[in-house]
């Protein structure tokens, strides 16, 4: 059963459109000009327990104008969400028990105070029991090293630490569906790392259903077994990352390096894309020939002294998606 | 219920208890504000002595009335300040996306919101609203019985609320406006001149609009006047204060239903 149901969503802004200097400031004070953004349009997905979902698109696309209106902040101009059968505007305290949200942009960390506070504060809020919440302090502590940063004020925390101090605040009522909106933005390779790590570890351990948007394709490889692809408010992807792959850019490339330079070495089912010195690049199509098969086909005209393989690139697969 | 309840006192001490700290962390801005705030009732203060001086009374109330009106507006005012200063600034909170986090955990918004800044500088407003209360008493002579007790508790709970209220309107416009605008020293000026002086002596179209419209008129002056005798439009004996209490609950509670249909149409900010 769907664990997120959204139908026909829609989400219209009212934009206020300003004219330049003085005599547009003048202007928009005796008359406002609005135009209506689509920010969200027309779109529906279903999400099972225990998935994790890449939801991407290029800035400005919808993403987190989804996930707010999935986590109950923005009502929707149309269409509905249902959260395990609630909807998260009608029933938000419902709705929300169950969530975690964490935004990479806006922290929910109490600036002056220590990272300590802001936990005691959540524990009050969701009303966990001492057991509970020293038992899921101390899970999160093995990966998230949370016993390092708890005494220090948050206006003190790196960038990295402070991402960390938030997953753990959205965790502490163990929340089964978690909504991570760029929680990797910004951060170096060890902190990206170890939210990773934490993801993979929750969704593993706990079966949380996770929706995450993210402009880091390390993200998206490590993670999510499902992408949806928005672009201007609507989805233009939904599948799982090899289908994409496969569908997009079915081809590989088969790098062969030869002893000595050689021009006429060619194969039916591959294209020699480049060429240089005694290296020459083959691109091929999964479907036609096996890379096993093309190497054996190669070294019968030529001895081979290397050979690599390369998968197409992720970041050109979404590019070419993102421009479609 | 009982549980709810405690549910909802525990997160507020714990709220509180969080912006006390806070304010510690920073004692300079405490400090400063418990010499710079005061200042304003001294020339309050110091412009009614300066009009009786000129007048000898002011519509039939004499200085120590007026302190004592006065004396009890200022300490609504303290107290508003501590509970709802937020308020104050809720355009800018809104604009700026603030609710987000109060919308995504499970409990009311604006006691989240109220609570969040339980803002202890408040008391230098408190403290010399105090003081020229009790001059105000001692003056006028007023009996601390039990019965006189309640009765001021009740008017600066309902006095509260109404400040509260007036700030929570103005505030929750702009989820509507779009735009920052607080209102906030139109709304000082408005509450100012309504509880410095007795609302008799402005023309009876302006008494009406800050009885029945706006009704400022509760904060002090209907209270003070049944606890004085001056009589009033009402012809009220004793009753203000609890009428008092009446109003600011039910002020305040259609200001929340504004809120919260107003809420409905938050846009959050950028990403």
């Amino acid at each position: 059963m769907a664990l997120i149901e959204v139908n026909h969503l829609v989400k219209n802004f009212k934009v206020a459109e300003k004219e330049k200097g003085l005599t547009g400031a003048l202007k928009s004070v005796v008359s406002r000009k609005t135009k209506i953004v689509k920010a969200v349009n027309d779109i529906s997905f279903t999400i099972r327990e225990g998935e994790v979902v890449a939801y991407i698109g290029p800035n400005g696309a919808g993403k987190s104008t989804t996930v707010k209106m999935l986590s109950g902040i923005l009502t929707p101009t149309s269409g509905n969400i249902l959260i395990d059968g609630l909807s998260p505007q009608k029933n938000r305290k419902q709705v929300v028990k169950n969530l975690g949200v964490v935004f990479g942009q806006r922290s929910q960390l109490n600036w002056d105070l220590r990272l300590g506070e802001t936990f005691e504060l959540l524990k009050r809020i969701y009303q966990i029991d001492n057991a509970k919440y020293r038992q899921n302090l101390e899970t999160m502590n093995e990966i998230l090293e949370i016993d390092t940063i708890i005494n220090t004020p948050v206006r003190q925390l790196s960038l990295g630490q402070r991402m960390r101090g938030d997953l753990a605040a959205a965790m502490l009522h163990s929340p089964p569906i978690l909504f991570l909106d760029e929680p990797t933005i910004g951060l170096d390779v060890e902190a990206k790392y170890s939210i990773r790590k934490f993801i993979k570890e929750v969704n593993s351990s706990k079966k949380t259903t996770i929706i995450l948007t993210t402009h880091d394709l390390g993200d998206i490889q490590e993670l999510c077994s499902r992408l949806i692809i928005i672009n201007k408010g609507v989805i233009i992807e939904d599948g799982s990352l090899n289908d994409l792959i496969d569908r997009i850019a079915p081809y590989r490339q088969l790098i062969v390096d030869f002893y000595k330079e050689h021009s006429d070495i060619t194969h039916p089912l591959a294209e020699v894309v480049e060429k240089e010195g005694a290296r020459i690049v083959f691109r091929f199509e999964k479907a036609n020939i096996t890379a096993s098969r093309l190497i054996e086909d190669i070294s019968k005209k030529m001895r081979i002294k290397d050979v690599s393989l390369n998968e197409a690139k992720i970041e050109d697969i979404i590019r070419a998606v993102y421009k479609k | 219920m009982i549980s709810s309840l405690k549910h909802h006192f525990l997160v507020a001490a714990h709220l509180i208890k969080m912006s006390i700290q806070r304010t510690l962390e920073y004692p300079v801005e405490l400090i400063g504000w418990l010499f710079a705030n005061p200042l304003q009732f001294v020339l309050g203060i110091a412009t009614i002595k300066f009009v009786i001086a000129e007048f000898g009374t002011l519509n039939g109330w004499t200085f120590g009335e007026l302190a004592f009106l006065y004396g009890l507006a200022v300490i609504s005012h303290g107290l508003s300040v501590i509970f709802f200063v937020q308020t104050w600034f809720m355009g800018s909170a809104m604009l700026e996306g603030e609710f987000d986090i109060l919308m995504l955990r499970p409990m009311n918004v604006l006691f989240q919101f109220f609570f969040r800044f339980f803002y202890l500088i408040g008391i230098t407003d408190l403290i010399p609203g105090i003081v020229i209360f009790i001059y105000g008493c001692s003056q006028i002579h007023l009996v601390w019985s039990f019965i006189n007790i309640l009765m001021l508790i009740s008017v600066l709970i309902g006095a509260t609320l109404i400040r509260g209220a007036v700030f929570l309107f103005t505030g929750s416009l702009a989820f509507w406006t779009k735009s920052r605008n607080s209102f906030l020293f139109l709304n000082f000026a408005i509450f100012d001149q309504t509880t410095k002086y007795p609302l008799s002596i402005y023309p009876r179209v302006i008494q009406m609009i800050f009885t029945f419209l706006i009704p400022l008129g509760f904060i002090g002056f209907y209270p003070a006047s049944d606890f004085l005798d001056k009589g009033n439009i009402f012809n009220s004996s004793g009753t203000m204060p609890w009428v008092t209490l009446v109003v600011g609950f039910f002020v305040f509670w259609i200001v929340t239903r504004i809120f919260r249909r107003g809420l409905r149409k938050y846009e959050s900010a950028g990403t």
